[in-house]
This record gives C-alpha cells, structure tokens and sequence, in this order.
C-alpha cells in the first residue's frame, strides 16, 4: 500500500516506538516450562486421539487398509439423505471413491467451491492431532469450504499422520512453510456447534453436524 | 524505577466510540449509577446471571483439569504477550510484510472513523450491498455496522448470539456470549416476531431458523468481516476461534475478506498458538480447544478451490498506543478478551453487561475503557470491590485490581477535587495514622449510629451512612470493636 494512502501507518508505528522507549516493569525470567509439563503428553496417541474424539463429539472410525476405509465411507454416505457430495480431487480419493462405489453425483474440489446443496464433503487432512482429537486442514484438503458447508464433513486421514499435539502440529507446520502454501489452514475439532441459548449444547449451528474421520492403518 | 504518569486523552472523547448509543440522559457516570441500581435489584435478570455463570464455572474448573499445569500455561501465555507487546512495531512489520507478499493488504487505523472509512471505501468501490459479520469486538467498538448501514449496506451478524442482539437493536451483552441475559422463552419470541412464526423455544429449533436465515446472507454477501483473536507475525495470518462456523464461513464465502482487529493481538510465532488456543479455549467457555481454530494469511491463492479474492487486516490503534506509553499499565494490552474476568467479576454478576455502558465491560473495560474512551469513563475504575477475583483467573495474568487502583489514583491525581473532598481524607489520614484517635471514632460512630437507628432514621438525611441505608437494612453495630475482641479473645 502507498504511503499516501496510508498516513496512520507512520504516525501509529512512531507513537509505539515513542511508548516503548520506557520498559515494562521488570519480570521474572522466563519459566522455560517444557509443552509437557503443561498439558499432558500423549503417549499413546491413537488412544488420545479417539478419547478426545469422543469428546469432542467427533465419529472417528477405524480401518485396516483401503478396503476397510472405502466400506466406512460407503456406510456413512449410506446414512445420508440423496443429494450430491463434494470430494477433494486427489489420487487417493479417486480411488477410494471408486472402490466405496459411490452412486452419488459428486463435485470435485478441481470444479470449485463445493455447492450450498452438498450433503458431503469428503477431504483429506495434514495431521491428526491427538492431545486436542482434532484434525488440521489447509486449503489444499479441497478448498476453505469443504471442511465448513455441507451438514457432514467426512474426513480420511491415515494412523501415521498423528501427531501427539498442537506443538508438533504447528512445529511441523511452520518448518514445511503450510502458510507460506496455502491461504487458510484449520485445527478442527468436532462438528460446528454453539450454546448461546441459556448454556445448552446444540450441534450443527452454522456448519457440519457431523464430523467423520477415518483413520486408515490401525492395527 | 520511576512510575511513568500515564499520558490520559486530551479531553473527554467528543465520539464516544465503543459506548452503547442506545443509552441516554446524563453523564455516562450517572447512567451507569443508574442503570447499575436497576439491574441490581433486577432480581429475575440476577437469576439468569447466575444460572449462566454457574454453568460456566463448572465448564471452566473441569476445562483446567484438563491443563496438567494451569499455573504454568497462565505464565507462558503471559511471557509471549509481553514479549510481543514489548516489540510491537517488529512483529506488527513481521507480519505485514508476510500479508502483503502473499497479495494481502493491511491498513493501519488511527481511530474509529478511519478504519471505518477504508472499509466503507473498499465496500464501496466494490459494490457492496450485503456484509456478513463474525463476532468481533473491535468492529463493535469502531461501530462499523452502523458506518455501512449510513450508505445503505446491511451488515448481518453470525454468531448466533450476535445476531439475537443485533435482532433487538442491542449492543453485546458479554465478549463472549453476548445474548447470555437473554432466556430461550424470550429469544423464541422475538424469533416468532423477526423470523420464523412456528418456531417453538427449543434451542435447536431455534438455531435451525437462524441457521436457514443466514445461509442466505452468507451466499449473498459480497463482503466478509471478521475479528481476529490473534495475529501471527511469522507466518503472517491472522487466527479465529469459532466455535459455530460462522468465522469459517465468512472468510470463506464472500468475495472479500476484511480482517479488523487490535494493534495488540499480535503474537510473535505460529508455534505460540499451541499454548494460547487451548488457554484462550479454557478461559472462554471451558473447552480444551474451540471447535474452528482458523488460520487465514491470504486471498485465494491460484490452484485453490476456493476463498476470497480481496483480504484487508485493519490494524486498529484508537488509544492503544497511547496505554503502551503507560509502561505501568502496558501489560493490559495482553487480553486476549477470554471473558473470564466477567465471569468471576461479583459486580459483573449483579449490574449484568449493559449496564456498564461500554463495550467492553467487567474488570477488564473498566481498566482499559477510561483510557480508550477519557475521563467521562474514569468513574468505571471505582466499579470494582478490589476483591483480586478476575487477577486471579485472567490467563494472561493481569494484574487487573491493581490497574484499577492505579487507574483511581492516576484520575483523582489528574482532576480538580472538590475542597470537601480533600478535607475529609485529610481527616481520614491523620485517623488512620493515630490509633487512639481511631478507636475513640470507632466508638463514637457506633454509639452514635445506634442511637439514630434505635429512633428509626437509618437511611434518613439524617444518616451519615445514608448512601449503604437508603436502599439496605443496616449492618447490625457490635457492642464492642473488633479491636477490643481481639484483645479479649487473646486473653482468653
């Protein structure tokens, strides 16, 4: 932005520059406290994962192999009214597609945002994140849409993509530059809800009313 | 070292942003005194305080037990934010370089009316009719909806309880849960009225007719704007915490993205987010993490399905850097507007939100409003027991009671008091400062006081005690000071 377009800039930068020649009243020194210490480790991270899952009102289903994942596909899109699914163009999805047999009209994320009407999505992700049983999404799991717009988000994620927690995951994204790739990416963790009305806990506000993921490769 | 004087706004704010307009009469200090003893013995509204703090302490305790060290987490988070807050100008730069290699904008607002006319500018040249709001507190202080609405552009709220107060021409009630005054009978009728008439009290129904309601807006709005909980300086994003979906639709959906937030949500490191959204979480609403934890550092980027293809961060100052330069007190730019200081607040808990007058309310806006907002707010200050509860809970560890009494000290320092005023703590003073004179007026006031409540006047011009009395019965005296019971009780 030009300068001239932007006269606060300058004049705000000089006022902080200004106030911070007088330091902040001393502090103690940092505490240097290990990730581990504060939240507590997950040292079996499938375990967690389902655990937190479970709270967090996730559906997380298991599978062996491909054959196993493209079943639990098959029976939750089967448990889903008629109408069209979204699915993120990917080689694996393809397949997965194919061997789930879906009979569904399905857009591809390579078409563009998935449509208002979908009653699916179907996505990859970039990590499972088991200390908070949430999944990390970027842009490239189909788009921003995908993981927000239609009443179900199914998600297919594999046992070596977990991580046993946010510091991982945001450690790990941040050294394979996620955001420097990709203009949005999402912890998520459960379906959209909200309890503004005296407290009380209803699920699908302005998202997914469910949220499936299924994690391909537990022994 | 010396304590810098902290450098107040040069006269009370002729725009008053951030203030609800809907209140009227008087001085601001003399409707929140009024509005303060209606919800008071508003003992129907209490009750529904009550309810819903309750339901949110219970969330909040079993949320910390999730936290194998909360003390330690508290300390983490306090550490980044003093060090972002310590070095703003860098990481603010840091993260605008990062927003603007990736075809993002950042305009940086000195106040309310220019960070309203760069949004109202671009909405414009765009051809803007409809925006779509998620919860945001800054646009709520820079009054942005009702900027756009002067040029004919509906700006529809998300978040559901947003959208129930913006339904009854309301300001937010609380930070986080802005409709908590509100029951489900009443939310149901005004819903029958604006929405949908069959629609019954059930929560869930309810949330179906706002939810069919604003898909509608959602897929027609040309705009999206959202708040930001934090900003990243070194992956150059700005972070929402939802827990609806209606952040992730807005910054999704709509054609542009503008992002308006505080010059002090700045964080320096994306890893940092690892202990603060689960603190963030905790503190709010009781949660391990919110449901949508969103980063967001970009237009649509080629390749990409989907999402806007304008993203603006209006990096809003309006008083902040003039609380920096108060090193004293700089430390209350490390909220990360939880909420938890209202929720523990005693005097939160019986006034209510609105009654504050301000947007942000509780502990926290009576520390920071008189400094955003000038002297017509100092009388917030004094809206405070000084009971320590919200220091003790704030996850960012401010030092909240004791800003508040700097912020007494600093007001009372800075103002023409009146001479009766200035004669009485002298008295105060030199009783305090003399034990035998103390407990020779301890004696006499109760003596004193009994005599006159025993003839029925408490509460009476006659009653030096009248401000407590007028509206309270009166505290029963004791035969004897405390002093002379512990020098008994001692004895013994």
């Amino acid at each position: 932005m030009n300068p001239a377009d932007n006269p606060g800039r300058a004049a705000i930068l000089e006022r902080i520059r200004a106030g911070l020649t007088v330091p902040a009243p001393a502090a103690a020194a940092p505490a240097d406290v290990a990730y581990s210490a504060m939240f507590e480790p997950a040292t079996n991270p499938l375990e967690r994962f389902q655990l937190e899952a479970k709270a967090n009102l996730m559906e997380c289903l298991l599978s062996h192999d491909s054959t196993g994942s493209a079943q639990q596909l098959a029976q939750v899109l089967a448990s889903l009214p008629p109408g069209e699914i979204f699915v993120q163009d990917h080689p694996s999805l393809r397949r997965l597609i194919d061997l789930a047999q879906v009979k569904r009209a399905v857009r591809w994320s390579s078409q563009g945002a998935p449509s208002e009407a979908s009653q699916a999505t179907v996505t990859l992700v970039e990590a499972v994140i088991a200390q908070t049983g949430s999944i990390f999404v970027t842009a490239a799991c189909g788009g921003r849409g995908a993981s927000v717009v239609a009443p179900c988000h199914i998600a297919v994620a594999t046992v070596s993509q977990l991580v046993p927690d946010l510091q991982t995951a945001l450690g790990d994204a941040t050294r394979k530059g996620i955001l420097a790739q990709n203009s949005f990416a999402c912890v998520i963790s459960g379906s959209s809800r909200t309890a503004d009305i005296e407290k009380i806990l209803v699920q699908g506000a302005h998202g997914p009313r469910r949220l499936v993921v299924i994690l391909e490769g537990a022994a | 070292m010396s304590t810098p004087r902290p450098t107040r706004p040069p006269e009370a704010a002729s725009h008053p942003t951030g203030t609800h307009a809907a209140q009227s009469g008087g001085t601001p200090a003399q409707r929140f005194l009024r509005d303060a003893a209606v919800k008071s013995a508003d003992l129907a509204h209490r009750e529904t305080i009550r309810f819903n703090m309750e339901s949110y302490h219970a969330a909040h305790q079993r949320g910390r037990t999730r936290i194998k060290d909360w003390e330690a987490a508290r300390r983490r988070c306090q550490e980044i934010k003093r060090e972002a807050v310590n070095h703003l100008d860098k990481y603010l730069l840091q993260f605008e370089e990062n927003v603007t290699a990736r075809g993002g904008h950042v305009f940086w607002a000195e106040n309310s009316e220019q960070a309203c006319a760069y949004i109202c500018d671009l909405a414009q040249r765009n051809g803007v009719k409809t925006v779509v709001k998620s919860k945001s507190m800054v646009s709520e202080e820079i009054e942005l909806a009702a900027a756009l609405g002067k040029l004919g552009i509906k700006a529809w709220e998300t978040d559901l309880g947003e959208y129930i107060v913006q339904l009854r021409n309301e300001p937010p009630y609380h930070i986080v849960t802005p409709a908590m005054h509100l029951s489900r009978k009443q939310i149901g009728d005004l819903f029958r009225k604006e929405l949908e008439p069959g629609v019954s009290d059930d929560p869930v129904e309810l949330m179906a007719a706002a939810r069919r309601k604003l898909r509608q807006a959602f897929f027609a709005a040309e705009m999206g704007v959202s708040g930001a909980n934090f900003i990243v300086a070194d992956v150059g994003a700005v972070a929402i915490s939802t827990n609806e979906g209606n952040g992730r639709l807005s910054t999704s959906v709509p054609r542009i993205h503008v992002a308006v937030t505080g010059i002090e949500k700045v964080i320096p490191r994306l890893e940092d987010l690892a202990v603060l959204w689960p603190v963030l979480a905790t503190s709010g609403t009781g949660q391990g993490i919110t449901t949508y934890s969103t980063l967001i550092g970009g237009p649509k980027r080629a390749g990409e399905a989907d999402g806007p293809k304008e993203f603006h961060v209006v990096l809003v100052d309006n008083g902040r850097s003039r609380l920096l330069a108060n090193a004293e007190e700089r430390e209350v730019l490390h909220c990360i507007r939880c909420g938890a200081c209202l929720n523990i607040c005693p005097v939160y808990r019986h006034i209510g939100g609105h009654a504050y007058g301000t947007i942000y309310p509780g502990p926290i806006g009576s520390v920071l409003t008189p400094h955003l907002l000038g002297k017509d707010f100092d009388h917030l200050s004094s809206a405070s027991s000084l009971c320590g509860a919200c220091t003790s809970v704030c996850p960012v560890r401010i030092d909240l009671h004791h800003h508040l009494l700097h912020n007494r000290r600093d007001f009372v320092q800075a103002r023409d008091t009146k001479l009766s005023e200035r004669l009485f703590f002298r008295l105060f003073r030199a009783v305090m400062l003399r034990p035998w004179l103390y407990s020779l007026g301890g004696g006499l006031a109760r003596r004193g006081l009994r005599i006159l409540y025993g003839m029925g006047l408490a509460g009476s011009v006659f009653d030096p005690m009248r401000a407590w009395t007028r509206d309270r019965s009166p505290v029963p005296l004791p035969k004897k000071s405390f002093r002379a019971q512990w020098k008994k009780e001692g004895r013994a």
